[in-house]
């Protein structure tokens, strides 16, 4: 367990019995509060726990410094502050087969935030696309 | 000889975009924007007071061939472990019996909302004008397809090889008897697909999808593998493999009125109303599911209500838009309540309504009534102590000649149904955000538990008119009732539904309940 803010269990999580119902009805906690994170849950196979592993938790560690990654069983649940970036290029070499984008999106299996696909790259981000940023085709 | 004005524009184009030579799927998906059909002076059978922008986005640029084969391998894969590897260890029969009913319900209901879903993004299909935001909705209708064979298989699988087949197979046969069905047939059917298009796309996608398929479809599978069921993390997992796209169809609806002046005028009631009606159904009863339904637990519903709902969704998806507009939904503070409490007043009564149902309900043991009281302080007086007396009573075996409907009769506590959401409510009882409110109109009275729906009913009456089972058997004897509506296993005598799944356990028949004398009245009558 990490102890990242993100983190599955962090901040009124970590809490129990009437300490987290006081602020789970805390008058401040009565309305939605902007979050800037991001949240991806990856089901569990063979592609995923290689780029979970060797990738994200591996050579790309100190890319993202809060990014927190959880085994919840049958899959593995991340997130992280701002976004969070898969190339699946890297991907197919460390796998050692073709593997892109699409073969990627066969294992993810939730989203909260925005996610898109350009080219090679998977990315989940907290910025609004399509308000505060144009989605972009593939360039020619 | 003269050619067609279609043939000459896709020459024209063909001209100036040239097919692209490489298999990139990304670059096929750029090169067939230029050969789109101009859909914005399109008229749309399904209408909306929203004006949809003509320019919106798909975020994952689907072509049709990368989507047949991700949609491939994902079933191959779910159906080579599920026939293989999970068959040949039994793995049906190593599920929790509590769990093995609870998928019973999760199961059989989401198979109604994926079918609904069906018609709901088709018709979002015929209202968006923005090509690429048709196609994103056409593959969401090829998903919804998908899902709901998925869903009929898992209730299938569970027949097939699990341990008890009867509520697992053909559920459907029971829905007119008790109030669970007819409360899911609103959020999953009304809201998916009756009105406007766009608040459709909010209540399916914005809603339904992005904020309650986490718990319903993803959440779900830590609590099903921590109660041995490794068939339901393997389909559900794959389902939700495709909601990430449907979460992003509903977020693309918003970019796509985000600039339209009705937007500012309709968005945030419309948001409101939707999340209430999701919620209104999702939080108790996925709630009862998870910690009434299973033996081992993975953390409080509470819990996981307040990240994927409250933190996750609020935060992430609703929070981000409030510089467009969007405000933190009115009902929320009720909502929050609901979570903390609704489950278990949801539990009171579907266990005094079980002959109802499809499925067999369990007390909790004297471990998991400790539990209950160390995550939700306070729970073993209002609600513990009660269970308690049913149990003493001897409200699992057929011989003692009680069913905890007869104590809310003995007790004065009526149970109610909500005419919107359609969930029954006892107002002496409740702990959660219910109070009982009455209208009447054309001659007949209705009852209400909450502001939210009683704004919806007031807006819209004759939207909400389906008879509840007080009014629909009133006068009549509850066996006969059952009996007359499928309730009954293949021997013809015995409840599919039960109070307990003790094996050991001695199994209730319509001669039980006709022993109980039990006859349906309409409590509105007392009013």
């Amino acid at each position: 367990m990490s102890n990242n803010a993100n983190s599955y269990g962090a901040g009124i999580m970590a809490k129990t019995g009437k300490a987290f119902a006081d602020e789970y009805f805390a008058e401040e906690n009565q309305v939605v509060h902007e979050s800037n994170e991001v949240v991806l849950v990856l089901k569990k196979s063979d592609e995923m726990n290689i780029i979970v592993e060797e990738i994200l938790l591996g050579d790309r560690k100190d890319d993202n410094p809060s990014l927190v990654v959880e085994d919840r069983a049958g899959y593995w649940w991340l997130k992280a502050t701002g976004k969070i970036e898969i190339d699946c290029e890297e991907a197919a070499e460390i796998l050692g087969k073709e593997y892109n984008v699409y073969d990627f999106l066969v294992d993810v299996s939730s989203t909260i935030g925005r996610a898109f696909t350009l080219g090679e790259t998977f990315t989940i981000t907290s910025e609004l696309m399509g308000l505060d940023r144009k989605l972009e085709d593939l360039e020619s | 000889m003269a050619i067609s004005a279609a043939t000459k524009a896709a020459t024209d184009a063909l001209a100036v975009n040239r097919a692209p030579t490489s298999v990139n799927a990304q670059e096929v998906h750029r090169w067939l924007q230029s050969f789109t059909w101009e859909f914005d002076k399109n008229r749309s059978k399904y209408p909306t007071k929203y004006k949809m922008a003509n320019d919106t986005k798909e975020q994952f640029k689907l072509i049709a061939k990368e989507y047949a084969r991700m949609e491939s391998v994902k079933d191959e894969r779910q159906f080579g472990s599920l026939q293989d590897v999970l068959t040949r260890v039994d793995a049906a029969n190593k599920v929790h019996p509590k769990w093995n009913e609870t998928m019973k319900v999760i199961s059989n209901f989401l198979e109604v909302g994926e079918y609904n879903a069906i018609a709901a993004t088709g018709m979002l299909w015929d209202s968006a004008s923005a090509p690429e935001q048709k196609n994103g909705y056409l593959a969401q209708t090829l998903d919804e397809i998908r899902h709901t064979n998925q869903c009929g298989y898992v209730n299938y699988y569970f027949t097939k090889h699990g341990q008890d087949a009867a509520g697992h197979n053909d559920a459907r046969r029971t829905r007119t008897i008790g109030p669970l069905w007819k409360g899911m047939k609103r959020v999953f059917s009304d809201g998916f697909i009756s009105g406007d298009a766009v608040e459709c796309s909010i209540n399916l996608q914005l809603v339904g999808e992005a904020c309650f398929t986490n718990p319903l479809i993803v959440a779900v599978t830590e609590w099903a593998a921590a109660n041995g069921d490794e068939i339901t993390p393997t389909v559900f997992l794959s389902i939700e493999t495709d909601e990430l796209r449907h979460m992003a169809n509903g977020y693309q609806t918003i970019v796509s009125i985000a600039n339209d002046e009705a937007a500012s005028k309709y968005l945030n009631t419309d948001l409101n109303n939707a999340f209430w009606t999701q919620q209104k159904y999702f939080t108790p009863v996925l709630g009862m599911a998870f910690e009434y339904g299973s033996h081992f637990k993975v953390e409080p519903w509470v819990k996981t209500w307040n990240r994927w709902v409250y933190e996750d969704w609020g935060g992430i998806w609703i929070g981000r838009l409030g510089k467009y507009g969007v405000e933190s939904p009115a009902s929320l503070r009720d909502a929050k309540k609901d979570a903390y409490w609704a489950h278990h007043d949801l539990f009171l009564l579907a266990y005094a309504l079980w002959p109802t149902g499809f499925f067999r309900l369990t007390l909790p043991t004297q471990e998991e009534m400790d539990w209950f009281e160390e995550n939700y302080p306070g729970w073993y007086e209002h609600y513990g102590k009660i269970l308690e007396e049913w149990k003493a009573r001897g409200c699992e075996d057929p011989s003692s000649g009680f069913i905890p409907l007869m104590w809310f009769i003995e007790n004065n506590h009526p149970i109610y149904i909500d005419r919107v959401s359609q969930v029954p409510f006892c107002p002496d009882l409740c702990k959660g955000a219910s109070t009982l409110r009455v209208h009447e109109y054309n001659g007949k009275k209705h009852t209400f538990s909450d502001d939210w729906g009683e704004r919806m009913w007031l807006t819209e009456p004759e939207r909400y008119e389906c008879q509840n089972m007080f009014e629909q058997y009133a006068g009549r004897e509850l066996s006969e009732v059952i009996a007359e509506l499928h309730g009954v296993r293949s021997d013809g005598k015995t409840l599919i539904a039960q109070p307990h799944t003790d094996k050991d356990g001695k199994m209730w028949t319509l001669d039980d309940i006709k022993a109980l004398n039990c006859v349906f009245s309409d409590p509105v009558d007392a009013l």
